[in-house]
């Protein structure tokens, strides 16, 4: 078990220097898969695992796997696999028609699995500081997949990535700095006061005026990363620029594993503080983050940008449903962040292909897409269905899930106002795709049937639609890890 | 080495990374902007060494030296080069003009005491209650950040940050355990590294390192 | 106040009157050979002022009552000026009036009443002066101000004479941060408010870049003179200032004869020093543009802010 913690940032990482060192090959182009599939089961074993015999820690403490980290495990790989597979066609396809080279390709694949190892290392640290290298790391290794493209736009777009995400994880590291300082003054030795599991143990004797400060700082510095509004300027910039796996990885789990930093978080802020605190900041970020989504949603013309305020719309309800901070309410919302993980990878993965068949990122560019390409506009067509919570996808029992144990706390009035705004968000996105998937397309724009979507690239995407409706139908495979995760959040 | 003077060689050292901020915001020449930043990294790797030695640290000397190499050395370098490489020697108006800059970051420094008062109270001490000078670094790098528009000043308010940050580290808990201290650098000089391409392809594209030419992207 | 503490504050001031020109012409001389000239002799300031003061006295037809004042109340108050600092003796008679605030409004009066002088006669350039010229002062002497109070703080009263003596009885505190802060900011208003390089050019010929030049351009003769000496003296009172407030060593503690001759030795070389760092410096630098001027005296007042910040906070 204890090899196995080690193991699982690796796996990605070996993948990398095979891609590295072979190129981006027809063969090596599969190792990424690989690696995501061997992760995600990797994860299910550490899930049973801890479970049965609870965390586990490795290299003198600087790692430990409890449910909660085994989750997010899942949730990393099973998106990678979604993304990376799905890419394997995307750098063909791109490599074909002369938008990309083999040195690019490589460079691609180097840097891709540098991305998932560092969102691995995140979740599994237990010092705090590794945490924050980790999740710095990933945004050195994303931003010049955000630039990937080389136009204005895809600089400018990384430049702010780089800028704002960089600052923003400064400021929670100085967060991190003053709850080691505190953790240090209520009596932790200098190895371990930084270690997650010993500042829970010392969390009702931490200063809670240092903590207090602390804890905004971090709220501020890993919000920036969440995309949490008003520090969430970046995200539909480099989102919409970054090709489409990478898109689909950032929306999909970058995000999250911001997320599960700050949850990691509130468990000792709670202990320090009382859940005051926390509760407040993240419910006026959910609130102000699904304003915005829906705001900008109204009047978007880019398609890729609309998924990226939908990612920002999506990052509010998990933290409302952090908020809110009963054990279902933060069982609901670790399910949302799987449940939008998938649903989002295949939407920007099928964005990237409708980018490859018409040639525009602009929603008034695309029309009749369900008659030119009837199987991928399904695709999108369910994906944004999904996303909008509609049953029997997934999303819709978690947001449902959410609402109640909102309503049950006493957090009627902020679960009324998220949910006005969900149905503004409704109603913009129900009317974009209407124009995009529906109506005649142009004689001319036509596509011949060598433009049609390859099997490699289909595969992925309908393998994901399909695993987010079985666990919208039921998520007993997943219901036991998902309580005993709650749990540590929840203490 | 006496309580005293050890005392007054940190206050000197922390007060020399203060006043550094204050030059960057004040000096428009770019090339005079680095120096001032590699000053201030030298009297960073000085706090850290002065705490090490009075504390008998040896992770912290070592700490020390790893500042001084890459913010007394590597960084400036790399900054120098991208001012070097793109002929243009000056921040040319910034959004919030010199003067009004200073008294903002005279502002910024107040209320810096003000936000650590919390922490400075938890142990009070000649190195907890430099602390808020560390803050204050932190917030004008911050203010250089939003009011600057060359890529070459965005990049040192972003290192004022690092610094700001740093000294807080130091000061506070005599530093952050080595492996996430050596995780730190290892970022910054990355992020810087990757801020230096981007320049380098934003002239290529642009002609120019200008930011105000970053707006294409807008809803 | 004793007698001999009176005594005191009279030969101080004699000495600074007498010395003043001095010091200006040291300095002319010394930025002379730097630039590989012969130099004036350092007696010349004294010479053109007796010969100015031989002179027939000329008033525009449009000055009033204050062109005339002016000359005077600027003498009177760099006289008052050097007695309140401590240049010879922390036991000096007017040590009761040598508060730092006192000081501040004592030299402020003087710019405003040539500033004043400068609008009277309605002449383009001088109004022009003078109007530069409180510029400048509206945000140099609030630095002073703040700038001495940051000693004031670790010393615990705004009085001259006890700053200087905590210094000497604390020699420590001189390489303290609020102290190196507080001298650069103080070094800096010196520079401005005498009218130095990088601030104003005092040996420029051209009107438009003249600051206190211009203001004076109406005066000849006696009342030439008179600013002329009242411009040495405050010059002598910013450089034994800076000078004792940091380097308070030789600066006699009683008001014993012998002593006070000593401290009068000292202090004449430290502010010889001064005079030739700052005559050395001006060679090497040139007059900012006077749009920039503002800057760098916003930059002193937030280092004097700093040092009072800090001698609040470090300490």
């Amino acid at each position: 078990m204890r090899t196995l913690v080690v193991l699982v940032p690796l796996f990605p990482v070996a993948a990398g220097v095979i891609v590295g060192a072979a190129g981006w090959r027809a063969l090596t182009a599969w190792v990424g898969p690989l690696a995501a599939a061997i992760v995600t089961g990797a994860g299910v074993v550490l899930a049973v695992g801890v479970l049965d015999d609870g965390p586990v820690t490795a290299l003198d403490r600087l790692l430990r796997a409890d449910a909660l980290s085994a989750y997010m495990i899942i949730v990393i790989g099973s998106v990678a696999l979604v993304a990376t597979s799905y890419g394997v066609g995307y750098v063909r396809a791109e490599l074909e028609h002369g938008h990309t080279t083999a040195r690019r390709a490589r460079i691609y694949g180097v840097l891709v699995q540098g991305f998932i190892a560092a969102m691995l290392t995140a979740v599994l640290a237990d010092n705090l500081g590794v945490l924050w290298v980790a999740v710095e790391a990933t945004t050195i290794a994303t931003a010049f997949l955000v630039g990937h493209r080389r136009t204005r736009a895809s600089l400018e777009a990384s430049w702010k990535y780089v800028v704002i995400g960089s600052v923003g994880v400064a400021l929670a590291f100085l967060g991190t700095v003053l709850v080691y300082f505190a953790s240090r003054h209520a009596g932790g030795d200098a190895e371990a006061s930084l270690n997650w599991s010993t500042l829970v143990t010392l969390a009702p004797s931490l200063d809670p005026g240092v903590v207090r400060l602390a804890l905004g700082l971090l709220v501020v510095g890993y919000g920036t990363k969440i995309g949490l509004a008003p520090m969430h300027t970046w995200l539909p910039d480099a989102h919409s620029q970054a090709p489409a796996p990478v898109s689909a990885l950032m929306s999909g789990v970058l995000l999250s594993v911001a997320f599960y930093a700050l949850l990691r978080y509130k468990v000792i802020a709670d202990a320090a503080l009382g859940t005051g605190y926390v509760r407040g900041l993240l419910v006026a970020g959910a609130l102000l983050s699904l304003a915005v989504a829906a705001s900008l949603l109204l009047a978007q013309r880019d398609y890729k940008r609309m998924l990226a305020y939908s990612s920002i719309e999506h990052m509010g309800l998990v933290a409302l449903g952090v908020a809110i901070g009963t054990p279902l309410a933060v069982g609901a919302a670790l399910l949302h962040i799987l449940g939008h993980g998938i649903g989002k990878a295949v939407l920007f993965c099928s964005s990237g292909e409708i980018l490859h068949v018409t040639g525009t990122t602009e929603i008034a560019g695309v029309r009749g897409l369900l008659v030119r390409q009837p199987f991928l506009g399904g695709i999108f067509g369910l994906g944004v269905l999904a996303l909008l919570g509609l049953p029997p996808f997934s999303l819709f029992a978690s947001e449902l899930a959410i609402a109640r144990a909102g309503v049950a706390d006493g957090m009627g009035w902020a679960v009324g106002v998220a949910f006005v705004l969900v149905f503004v968000i409704f109603a913009a996105m129900v009317g974009h795709a209407q124009r995009m998937l529906l109506g005649e397309p142009d004689v001319a724009d036509v596509d011949g049937p060598s433009r049609r979507m390859s099997t490699t690239s289909a595969v992925p995407l309908v393998v994901g639609m399909a695993a987010l409706a079985l666990l919208g139908v039921s998520i007993w495979p997943i219901e036991r890890l998902l309580e005993a995760a709650a749990r540590v959040v929840t203490g | 080495m006496s309580e005293t003077l050890f005392v007054q060689l940190l206050d000197l050292a922390v007060g020399l990374v203060l006043v550094c901020a204050f030059v960057v915001l004040w000096r428009r020449g770019l090339g005079a902007i680095v120096h001032a930043l590699t000053v201030q990294g030298v009297a960073l790797a000085a706090v850290a060494f002065l705490l090490g030695v009075h504390e008998e640290h040896a992770e912290l000397i070592g700490a020390a030296a790893l500042v001084l190499v890459l913010k007394g050395v590597v960084l400036p370098r790399v900054l120098l080069r991208i001012i070097r490489d793109s002929d243009e020697t000056r921040e040319v108006e910034p959004f919030v003009n010199v003067t009004a800059s200073l008294l903002a970051a005279a502002g910024l420094t107040l209320l810096a005491y003000a936000t650590s008062r919390d922490v400075v109270a938890l142990d009070p001490g000649p190195e907890t209650s430099a602390i808020p000078i560390g803050i204050a670094v932190a917030l004008i790098g911050f203010f250089v950040l939003a009011t600057r528009r060359k890529a070459v000043t965005q990049i040192v308010g972003f290192l004022l940050l690092d610094n700001g940050i740093a000294l807080v580290a130091f000061l506070a808990t005599a530093g952050v355990p080595l492996i996430v201290e050596l995780g730190v650098a290892l970022d910054v000089l990355l992020a810087v590294f990757i801020l230096q391409v981007l320049t380098t392809r934003m002239r290529a594209k642009f002609g120019v390192t200008d930011l105000n030419q970053l707006r294409e992207l807008r809803d | 106040m004793s007698v001999a503490g009176l005594a005191a504050a009279v030969c101080q001031t004699a000495l600074v009157v007498v010395v003043a020109p001095f010091v200006v012409g040291l300095m002319r001389w010394v930025r002379a050979r730097l630039e590989g000239r012969a130099g004036p002799p350092l007696t010349q300031p004294w010479r053109d002022i007796r010969k100015q003061m031989a002179k027939e006295r000329i008033v525009p037809a449009t000055a009033s009552w204050v062109f005339t004042l002016a000359p005077l109340v600027l003498v009177a108050t760099a006289v008052v000026a050097t007695g309140i600092v401590p240049f010879l003796t922390t036991r000096s008679g007017l040590d009761e009036i040598g508060d730092l605030f006192a000081l501040v409004y004592m030299l402020l009066l003087g710019t405003v009443f040539l500033a004043l002088a400068g609008l009277d006669p309605g002449t383009a350039f001088g109004g022009m002066g003078s109007s530069r010229e409180m510029t400048i002062a509206a945000v140099a002497e609030p630095t002073i101000l703040v700038a001495i109070f940051a000693l004031s703080v670790t010393a615990g009263s705004s009085n001259l004479s006890a700053i200087v003596t905590s210094t000497l009885d604390h020699p420590s505190t001189v390489a303290s941060p609020e102290t190196m802060l507080a001298f650069a900011a103080l070094a800096v208003v010196t520079l401005a408010e005498t009218g130095r390089l990088p601030v104003d050019n005092p040996s420029t010929h051209l009107e438009l870049t003249m600051i206190h030049e211009a203001m004076i351009l109406e005066y000849s003769g006696p009342d030439l003179a008179l600013v002329e000496l009242a411009a040495h003296m405050r010059l002598v009172v910013f450089l034994g200032l800076l000078s004792n407030l940091f380097v308070p060593w030789g600066i006699a503690t009683t008001t014993h004869p012998l002593e006070l001759l000593a401290a009068a030795g000292a202090v004449c070389a430290k502010i010889a020093v001064l005079g030739i760092v700052i005559a050395t410096f001006e060679v090497f630098v040139a007059k900012v543009r006077l749009f920039r001027v503002p800057e760098l005296l916003a930059a002193s007042f937030v280092l004097a802010f700093l040092a009072v910040t800090a001698s609040f906070y470090l300490a």
